[in-house]
């Protein structure tokens, strides 16, 4: 069971690779949008390392879940402000403070707080995506200027299509759990 | 209504297959097998056409020929062929299929045919010659398109079929896996659903075109929406023959499933994965940037683990099921196979022929390699073994058995033997084809072109050898075509009464219970669509607002 935490180490640290982040950081979206998640990812998978080896730290701040997620989302939404993008850009500082947030307080977290809130709350958590994806969306197309000053506005205006894709399948995803229940199934 | 439900199936399985539901499969397989036919010898005039031996009549244009070739084959068989043997496995594992179900695959089929039959006719009248991927401004007669429509919608009609009766499953037994091979079927038709709303849309967008009701068409976002679609297309043929692999070998060869977990977990990442990498059939196309390729060397890249995943799944089953029978050393257990046994020789053919068509794929993913085989005759070479050998020769595989079982009949010794020489006389026909055409591809003769000379010019006349050679790997495969024809229609009208097995696998003994994650499709499709909109969404922002072009017919 140590093979996740160990791809997710690998992944982590192949995402550091000065090569590597410069690519994914060349482009507007592939920054926010491929090299972003990826990290989250890692850190998802590295979850399992740290609440096996530290379960009374989990349980006792992250019992019912709540704090875990409301971490998760507080650090994404940080990091979908355009101006946290160009700070990353510049300080070398905030860059790896980027790598190390977005696996250790948004990728582990996510994977210990999921399966302990309630259907509810991860529709609700759903329901917000949706709706900051949408004005992030909105945001980003309609801009008249530049919001980054690493990036021109077509690469903006290009990171708007992607959120709003993104939202459009959350989206979809929201209205077939009107239609189906899935305790009906399981 | 659980109770009852269990006393329902088992009195179908004891009464074996239900008719109702056999027939729908039988239709559909005899629709498969006549497009093979008609297809196969399309194919062969294609064939001796390039290789200068025999002149087309005034009245058939060579694109004509490939048009239909190509719309018989990838399109009309494959996708009959998987309709076909899903609902079979589905009646099978899952207690026979519902009266609504039924209706509606039903009504699938006739809308496929009617579709077929109104883009045929243009075609026939010589106003389609747009071969299948029809790229604009390439443009047919507006009711080739029409037709299209239909068959899609047909498809749609057999997808919803699917899930009803999935679902319906599922609410009978809850919290239970879904029976393996009505997984692959649930995979495959959601993957049929979302890969053709693509080229529903780019179809949407050409018939006003066509009309004359818009003026210009967008060319790069047309083709982009076709491959979203066609690449899907073609990677669920491949994901129905792995199928076959995971489930139905292990069977024939007397041995236990591969992990249930992994196998559920190749299909889970061929359905989230595949549609972005519609992009490799594109990496070539201007207005698309080289960061985009780059990324989407990667996307197609990852298609190989589950491939890899496969290769080696299957060896693991192998060795096991040889060991199990006493096979000493380390390759022992290969002399243990049935290799007599047509429902497991075939299907073996189609998994060795996919380590060089794999290779091969790897290639024209790759940018700079792909440059020097791009639209050569290599890249026909390429599908005529992925699809002609790793995928036809699966279903040919399981012809041979699912055929007599529906059509309560039995595959007598003389037919097995009649189905291993067809066998081997595929393999070597397409094998010579496929040579001869990765060959003479990266000599530089160019696909979809009928034969010239370039006014005999040296390095065309140098291609003569090879597209020789081309011609005989066809006409071995048009013998195989015919006698393939022949055994799917004897056994399904003439052999011996009797019964014939559906052999799906046991999962392997003390196996890890399945985690239930699997099962959760909702999910797994917002995550393939989460994967969708981020590989589109950078190509398609900057196409939109590109000139477009007025409809060209280029014949
Ligand atoms: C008797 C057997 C067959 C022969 C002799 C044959 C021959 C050919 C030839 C010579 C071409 C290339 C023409 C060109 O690019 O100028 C071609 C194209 C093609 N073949 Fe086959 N083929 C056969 C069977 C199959 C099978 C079984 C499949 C798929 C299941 C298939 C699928 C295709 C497709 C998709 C094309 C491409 C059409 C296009 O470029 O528009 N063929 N075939
Ligand atoms: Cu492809």
């Amino acid at each position: 069971m140590m093979t996740q935490p160990i791809i997710g180490l690998i992944t982590l640290l192949f995402m550091m690779i000065p090569p590597v982040a410069e690519i994914m950081e060349s482009i507007m979206i592939l920054h926010m949008h491929m090299q972003m998640p990826m990290i989250v990812i890692a850190g998802f998978l590295m979850a399992p390392f740290f609440t096996k080896r530290f379960p009374n730290f989990f349980s006792k701040w992250n019992q019912t879940g709540i704090p875990g997620m409301l971490l998760f989302i507080i650090v994404m939404s940080y990091w979908s402000i355009p101006r946290a993008m160009d700070d990353a850009l510049t300080y070398p500082a905030v860059e790896l403070f980027k790598f190390i947030s977005l696996a250790f307080l948004v990728g582990v977290p996510l994977r210990d707080s999921w399966k302990k809130i309630s259907n509810r709350w991860q529709n609700g958590v759903l329901i917000f995506f949706f709706l900051q994806f949408t004005g992030l969306g909105i945001l980003y197309i309609a801009a008249p200027g530049q919001l980054c000053n690493n990036y021109i506005q077509s690469e903006q205006v290009t990171l708007g299509w992607g959120f709003l894709t993104i939202a459009i399948a959350i989206l979809v995803y929201l209205v077939q759990l009107i239609f189906i229940n899935p305790a009906d199934y399981e | 209504m659980a109770l009852a439900q269990t006393i329902k199936e088992k009195a179908n399985n004891a009464l074996g297959v239900n008719p109702l539901d056999a027939k729908i499969t039988k239709s559909y397989f005899i629709v498969t097998f006549l497009a093979l036919l008609i297809g196969g010898y399309l194919g062969l005039i294609q064939g001796l056409n390039r290789a200068g031996v025999f002149e087309l009549p005034s009245w058939l244009d060579y694109y004509q020929v490939l048009t239909a070739h190509g719309l018989l084959l990838v399109l009309v068989f494959s996708s009959f062929f998987t309709i076909g043997y899903f609902y079979a496995a589905m009646s099978n594992t899952l207690g026979g299929l519902l009266p609504k179900v039924r209706k509606m695959v039903w009504i699938g089929f006739s809308m496929k045919i009617v579709g077929f039959v109104i883009a045929v006719i243009p075609l026939i009248m010589g106003d389609a010659n747009v071969m299948y991927t029809f790229y604009p401004p390439m443009a047919a007669s507006t009711w080739y398109y029409v037709g299209l429509v239909f068959i899609v919608l047909g498809v749609w009609m057999a997808a919803f079929g699917a899930f009803i009766q999935v679902a319906n499953w599922r609410k009978n037994h809850k919290g239970q896996h879904l029976p393996i091979l009505s997984y692959f079927a649930t995979g495959v038709f959601v993957l049929l659903f979302f890969g053709t709303l693509p080229v529903a849309i780019e179809v949407f967008m050409i018939i006003p075109w066509t009309l004359g009701w818009i003026e210009t068409l967008n060319s790069m976002l047309a083709r982009t929406l076709f491959w979203a679609f066609g690449h899907t297309l073609v990677n669920i043929w491949y994901l129905t023959a792995v199928s076959a692999w995971y489930v139905i070998v292990p069977k024939v060869i007397g041995g236990r499933r591969f992990s249930d977990v992994l196998t559920r977990v190749v299909v889970m990442v061929l359905v989230i994965l595949n549609i972005t990498g519609g992009f490799h059939h594109q990496i070539v196309d201007p207005a698309i940037s080289e960061p985009v390729k780059f990324m989407h060397v990667f996307m197609s890249l990852s298609i190989g683990f589950p491939s890899l995943m496969t290769a080696y799944a299957m060896f693991a089953v192998f060795e096991r099921t040889g060991r199990a029978k006493g096979a000493k050393g380390l390759f022992g257990f290969f002399k243990k196979l049935p290799w007599g046994d047509v429902r497991f020789l075939a299907p073996f053919i189609a998994m060795a022929a996919f380590i060089p068509a794999g290779a091969g794929g790897i290639v024209q993913t790759t940018y700079q390699l792909d440059q020097v085989i791009h639209n050569s005759l290599w890249v026909v070479g390429h599908f005529h073994l992925t699809l002609g050998m790793s995928v036809a020769l699966t279903f040919f595989g399981i012809s041979y058995w699912l055929i007599p079982h529906i059509s309560g009949r039995v595959l007598t010794k003389k037919m097995n033997k009649v189905g291993v020489i067809t066998t081997i006389i595929w393999t070597i026909g397409m094998s010579t084809m496929s040579i001869a055409m990765h060959l003479v591809g990266l000599l530089g003769s160019p696909r979809r072109t009928s034969y010239t000379t370039y006014g005999d010019n040296a390095t065309a006349l140098g291609w003569d050898p090879y597209l020789i050679f081309l011609a005989v790997g066809g006409t071995f495969l048009i013998v195989a075509v015919t006698m393939q024809a022949y055994n799917a229609f004897h056994l399904m009208f003439l052999a011996p009464k009797g019964e014939e097995e559906f052999p799906i696998a046991e999962e392997e003994e003390n196996a890890s219970k399945t985690p239930f994650w699997t099962e959760r499709w909702s999910r797994i499709i917002l995550i393939m669509l989460v994967v969708v909109a981020m590989a589109y969404v950078i190509p398609l922002v900057d196409f939109i607002g590109d000139p477009g072009s007025i409809p060209w017919r280029t014949w």
